[in-house]
This record gives structure tokens, C-alpha cells and sequence, in this order.
């Protein structure tokens, strides 16, 4: 019987490999991408610049324009009556940017803000696949994408945000946007108390993603999203193959 | 292999420097709803292709604004954009999708759009 791989001449093991499974999707996307390449619609050079040009995307235009809508009340106004607009203040162009310039297809130009008030509190979620205003707020966490997520934010809306550490008075109406057709959504929460006479840059600090997607809400001092535990399951599916 | 007589870069001689949705703004014509219309989810048959989510299929709703012209996702989904519709966001109240939602949160609700094709008066 041949030596086991895992101990090598010098007594330590091999690299573990970079992934433990590739899904079906990313197959998939492989496949179509290939031959996408291969019949000239992209060069993989065109492949390699937009997808760095994604990995630069995240989330800190949005909650600069979430500190700004704070501080300026016209700029509030036209924050909600039109996000797109706003979004040019935060140096992010909907229409005008790599790699379509038209919004590609999971990012369409229509940006809408949603403003939280003293009694309603908005909270984002896609429960059809994942869109997410991915120009202004880089690519979506994990979660988000579950179906665990999906499945379970529109019907217990309470008990999910809970679950985020978000406990939410019953005077305060929830309301989930369920983003599946061509706008996409941010949440403009509260500005917190105790951030009298701060500056926008101090402001824009505290304004999370999960602020943005409206799992979490401003708090000052708390300037990075909460850790996700990662419980393992109960009842575990077993493969034995 | 023979060249395909489809053009498919007619989406993005349209959308280029304007954006999608934006590129199809004045194509749908008169909206048959306005804001703060009550409608009725229909159940329409889906081949294949759908956006319409279950759970808001047969139920009533707010219109709380016309938000985009665009082709229904059910038709451009086949590259279909010959007719766009009016989208509309659309507010139901929790109660209403699912029966067993807690009383002492009968305000709670959720906003989706969807487009024309989708609606009929409550």
C-alpha cells in the first residue's frame, strides 16, 4: 500500500486545497464564461477587470451618503426622490460605470433609499436570488444570500433581526423590502443619539453594511458589523458518498 | 457554424448612458394604477420564467408608487422587450400573507414591486 500523501518526506502535509467543493452555480458560471470567451462576446482580459473592478466596490460610499442625508436635509430630500442622483455626490455613477455602463443585469440603475422614522424601520432582503445596490455597497455578505435568510426575513421579520441582535420595540412597524425586480435598496436609519455636533466623516464611521441593509442599527462607538456565530446544525444532512 | 441573424447587443445600444431602466422610460403608455390603489395579486400561469413571488399571489395590496417602465422580467427573460410595462411597488401588510402573523404586530408589512401584467382592482 502506498504511503499515505498526507505525510510527506519532511513530516509536513501537503497545502489543504484552496476549496472544499465547488457548487454547481460556479460550474456553471465557468462554462458560460468559457464560452462566452471563446466565442468573442468578452476577452478573459475584459473577465479579469471587471471582476477586480467589483472586488474595489464596498460599502463606504453609502454610508457616506447616509452621513451626508444626516447633516444636510436637502440632500436628504434628494437622497430619497432620487438615489441615483445623491449616489453622484458619493462619487458612485449608476449609469455611467465599468462594466456595462447601463447597470448590468444584478445591478440595475435604480437606487432607492429608504429612510427609517421614529416608527418604521426598513430591512432589505432578496428572497428570490440575491440583488443587492452592488456599485454603492460592494458585494453582499454570505448570509444574505441564504436561503435561510431569504426564506425566513419576510415571515419572521422580528425574530430574524432579533437573531442579528436587533430588538425592536412593538411601536415600531417593520417593513421588508423584498428587492426583486430592477431597484435596488439601501436603508437611511436614525442618526443615533449622542452624535450632536458630530462631523460627516464621524458619522459615516458608525453607518455599517448591516445599517445599510437595515439589520443593525447606528450606534456610536460601534464602527464594524456585528461577528455572525456560526451554529452548526442539529440534525446535520449526511453524505455517504 | 452558421451566424446567428439575432442581434444581441440591441440591449446595450439602448442602455449604454442612459441605464436599465431608465432606457425604457415613456415606452409602456397610460398607467392603469395609481398610488394608493388597492390590487389583488393575480395568479397568472408562469412558464419557465417568473418573478412574481408565491406568497404574494392572490393578495391585496397598495399601490405606494409607479417606480419604472421596463419589460416584464417574465419577457425578458426570452429577450422579449417589445412591450414594457408600468412597475409598481406595492405595500401588503403582513396579516394579509401570512394568517398566523402575531396580532400585536398588525402594522408590520412588506414592499415589492411588480409589474403591471400582475395586478387587477382589489
Amino acid at each position: 500500500m502506498a504511503k499515505k500523501p498526507t505525510e510527506g518526506e519532511h513530516g509536513h502535509r501537503p497545502p489543504a486545497p484552496m476549496v472544499d467543493e465547488v457548487s454547481d452555480f460556479e460550474v456553471l458560471e465557468m462554462a458560460v464564461r468559457e464560452l462566452a470567451i471563446e466565442k468573442g462576446l468578452f476577452s478573459a482580459e475584459d473577465h479579469r477587470r471587471w471582476t477586480e473592478y467589483m472586488d474595489t466596490l464596498g460599502p463606504l460610499p453609502a454610508a457616506r451618503l447616509v452621513a451626508k442625508a444626516w447633516l444636510d436635509p436637502a440632500y436628504k430630500k434628494l437622497a430619497v426622490t432620487d438615489g441615483v442622483k445623491a449616489s453622484l455626490q458619493v462619487g458612485i455613477d449608476w449609469v455611467n460605470s465599468m462594466p456595462t455602463n447601463f447597470g448590468t443585469p444584478s445591478d440595475y440603475c435604480n437606487l432607492r433609499v429608504l429612510e427609517d422614522t421614529p416608527k418604521l424601520k426598513h430591512v432589505v432582503v432578496c428572497t428570490l436570488c440575491s440583488c443587492y445596490p452592488r456599485p454603492i455597497l460592494g458585494q453582499s455578505p454570505e448570509w444574505y444570500r441564504t436561503p435561510n435568510y431569504r426564506r425566513r426575513l419576510v415571515r419572521w421579520p422580528r425574530q430574524v433581526l432579533a437573531e442579528f441582535g436587533l430588538q425592536l420595540p412593538p411601536d415600531v412597524d417593520v417593513r421588508v423590502e423584498d428587492s426583486n425586480q430592477k431597484s435596488r435598496f439601501i436603508v437611511l436609519p436614525m442618526r443615533p443619539a449622542g452624535t450632536e455636533g458630530w462631523t460627516e466623516d464621524q458619522l459615516a464611521e458608525i453607518v455599517t453594511r448591516d445599517c445599510l441593509i437595515g439589520v443593525a442599527v447606528p450606534k456610536p462607538g460601534v464602527t464594524a458589523n456585528a461577528k455572525r456565530p456560526v451554529h452548526p446544525a442539529v440534525h446535520p444532512v449526511h453524505h455517504d458518498h | 457554424m452558421s451566424k446567428s441573424h439575432h442581434d444581441r447587443t440591441h440591449h446595450v445600444k439602448k442602455a449604454t448612458g442612459k441605464g436599465d431602466p431608465q432606457c425604457f422610460k415613456g415606452e409602456a403608455g397610460p398607467p392603469k394604477f395609481k398610488v394608493g390603489d388597492h390590487v389583488r395579486i393575480k395568479d397568472l400561469p408562469d412558464l419557465f420564467y417568473t418573478r412574481c413571488q408565491v406568497y404574494t399571489r392572490g393578495a391585496p395590496c397598495t399601490v405606494a408608487a409607479l417606480v419604472y417602465e421596463s419589460p416584464a422580467a417574465e419577457d425578458e427573460a426570452w429577450d422579449n422587450t417589445d412591450k414594457p410595462e408600468w412597475f409598481y411597488s406595492l405595500i401588503f401588510r403582513q396579516k394579509d400573507l401570512w394568517p398566523d402573523y402575531p396580532e400585536a404586530y398588525a402594522n408590520d408589512t412588506v414592499e415589492t414591486e411588480l409589474s403591471e401584467r400582475w395586478l387587477e382592482k382589489a
